[in-house]
């Protein structure tokens, strides 16, 4: 129990204190997780002032300038710190607050009743045998599954209804309460009609430039912000994406390092990759477009795993937008190699002989429309992947806080982070998944070995 | 049985009974690259990247249903 016991609660309070403030700011509203982390906050500070308080006091240097000084500034400080206290209770939500000031007290009890159950004899007496530690373990189950039960009779019941939920809404039957639809990631004109207007799906984490519309309600380039929000993130990774490859070319050396190596490294195997795909002789070509498309498509998958951020995939309008211009680029492909006869003659199926002319009225619909297939289906897929992941974590986000009794204070079990392994694959091979895509719709388009590539797009139209 | 109870009951019972479907196929693909990897170890590149290619095809019907759901949701 001395000053390495206090950095360990440290440590876990912050840890748990941050990921607690942020599930609190994402998945409920951003205020209440604010007000956590203050409070969680202000309780670190207050045990680090206390400890340089009580440490010159008892310690070997007792008496010392040194001492009286650092005693001097923990006074101080526990001034400034008790006034800022008394405005952050004015200012935020004061049941979240309080419960974030608790967390690092309730850490050292639990710290130091395990530590002291550890070492005790009771303890050594039913982890000695198996059947008792058993016994024991679904004791404490069971009561825990009461007790639960018992808070959630007790104190959820009062106007505790986190957003996003439509179940407690209905039960409760009121518009939410004004404290909560100020602050929910929607403009408070929106926020009274909810109870009327049903939501199309559930809704996600907050994001950036949620938090800015409702910090400034009124603004028309907050609106102009929100009505855009896709683009300003999609612009935003692709200003990202430019940063880092600006960073890494600016000064590139013969024999790389750091940030030049890494990239150097992405670029050679998209390189390699999208080469083995489309060919030696023309792939070279493709590898600009389509690698940019890798890394744009995985950088904005991932995107929405940054708390605070938002995966512009998950709109259909970018995913349409890029299958959009993933079509056009493939047909002006087509019009560039071919020529515009030679286009249509593989619309028409290249009709050689007879059966091939009498078919070729036949083919050439169902080319058409396979051609016309192919940005439907990349858009839909990327953008149901990526929305679906979205809504997978913030389901079980949303189940994490809600599940637990106290629905106005921010604890929450971040369940959604078991699915981050999930989120991270599935947007790898999305990412990948449209590339490669994009790369056979390419090969398909290019002159040569045109025969042997056919099968496969019958094969693709019949899949859409 | 109006339209809302319709569209309530119907709309997870589609996403179910298509990924039942895409479901199979997935595992088909899978069985399928899996004893090709196994026949021809040093074809594994290739293999797998026929497989993700064609279980996205099979997978996007399922992401239909998603979207089509996420279409309806609103209606209900």
């Amino acid at each position: 129990m001395g000053l390495e016991f206090l950095a360990r609660v440290r440590n876990t309070s912050t840890w748990l204190g941050g990921v607690m403030a942020l599930m609190a700011a994402t998945v409920v509203t951003p205020m209440l997780g604010l007000a956590f982390a203050d409070g969680v906050l202000w309780s670190l500070v207050n045990l680090q002032l206390l400890e340089r308080i009580v440490v010159p006091l008892t310690g070997p240097a007792r008496g010392t300038p040194q001492a009286t000084r650092s005693i001097a500034s923990g006074l101080v400080g526990m001034l400034f710190l008790f006034a800022a206290g008394g405005m952050l209770l004015v200012l935020l939500p004061p049941a979240a607050l309080v419960a974030g000031f608790v967390t690092p007290l309730a850490v050292i009890v639990v710290k130091a009743g395990t530590q002291i159950l550890l070492g005790s004899r009771a303890w050594r007496a039913i982890v000695s045998h198996r059947w008792r530690s058993g016994f024991a373990a679904l004791a404490l189950a069971t009561v825990t599954w009461f007790a639960l039960g018992a808070l959630t009779n007790a104190g959820g019941q009062p106007a505790g209804k986190p957003p996003g939920t439509t179940v407690s809404e209905q039960t409760h039957g009121a518009p939410p309460a004004d404290a909560h639809g100020a602050t929910r990631a929607e403009p408070t004109g929106e926020a009274s009609q909810d109870a009327s207007e049903h939501e199309s799906g559930p809704k996600g984490f907050t994001n950036i430039i949620a938090l800015v519309t409702s910090a400034f309600p009124h603004a028309p380039w907050a609106h102009f912000l929100e009505h855009y929000e896709v683009l300003v993130f999609s612009l935003l990774v692709a200003l990202l994406l430019m940063f880092v490859a600006h960073r890494a070319s600016r000064a590139p050396q013969l024999v790389p390092s750091g940030l030049q190596n890494g990239v150097e490294m992405v670029v050679e195997g998209l390189s390699e990759f999208i080469i083995s795909i489309i060919g030696p002789k023309n792939g070279p070509r493709f590898v600009p477009f389509l690698g940019t498309l890798f890394i744009y498509i995985l950088s904005m998958n991932l995107f929405g795993l940054i708390p605070f951020m938002h995966s512009p995939t998950s709109s259909l309008n970018v995913t349409v937008a890029l299958a959009l211009t993933v079509f056009v680029y493939v047909q002006y492909i087509g019009f560039k190699e071919l020529g515009p006869l030679g286009w249509l003659d593989h619309m028409l199926g290249n009709p050689r002989d007879l059966t091939g002319w009498l078919l070729a009225p036949l083919m050439l619909p169902i080319h058409i429309l396979g051609e016309l297939a192919k940005p439907i289906s990349l858009s839909c897929r990327l953008f149901g992947n990526i929305f679906g992941e979205d809504m997978l974590l913030v389901a079980f986000a949303t189940l994490g806080i809600t599940m637990l009794p106290f629905k106005q204070l921010p604890f929450g079990i971040p369940l959604h982070a078991i699915f981050f392994p999930l989120a991270l694959l599935g947007s790898a091979l999305q990412a990948l998944v449209f590339t490669v895509l994009s790369s056979i719709y390419i090969l398909l388009m290019l002159p040569h070995e045109h025969h042997d590539e056919h099968g496969q797009e019958g094969d693709a139209q019949h899949a859409h | 049985m109006d339209m809302h109870a319709a569209l309530s009951l119907g709309l997870p019972l589609g996403i179910g009974v298509a990924a039942i479907g895409s479901g199979i196929g997935l595992g088909l693909i899978g069985q399928g690259a899996m004893q090709a990897i196994g026949r021809q170890p040093e074809a594994t590149g290739k293999i797998q990247l026929a497989m993700i290619i064609i279980a996205a095809l099979a997978e996007a019907l399922t992401i239909y249903a998603f979207v089509t759901m996420f279409l309806l949701q609103g209606k209900i």
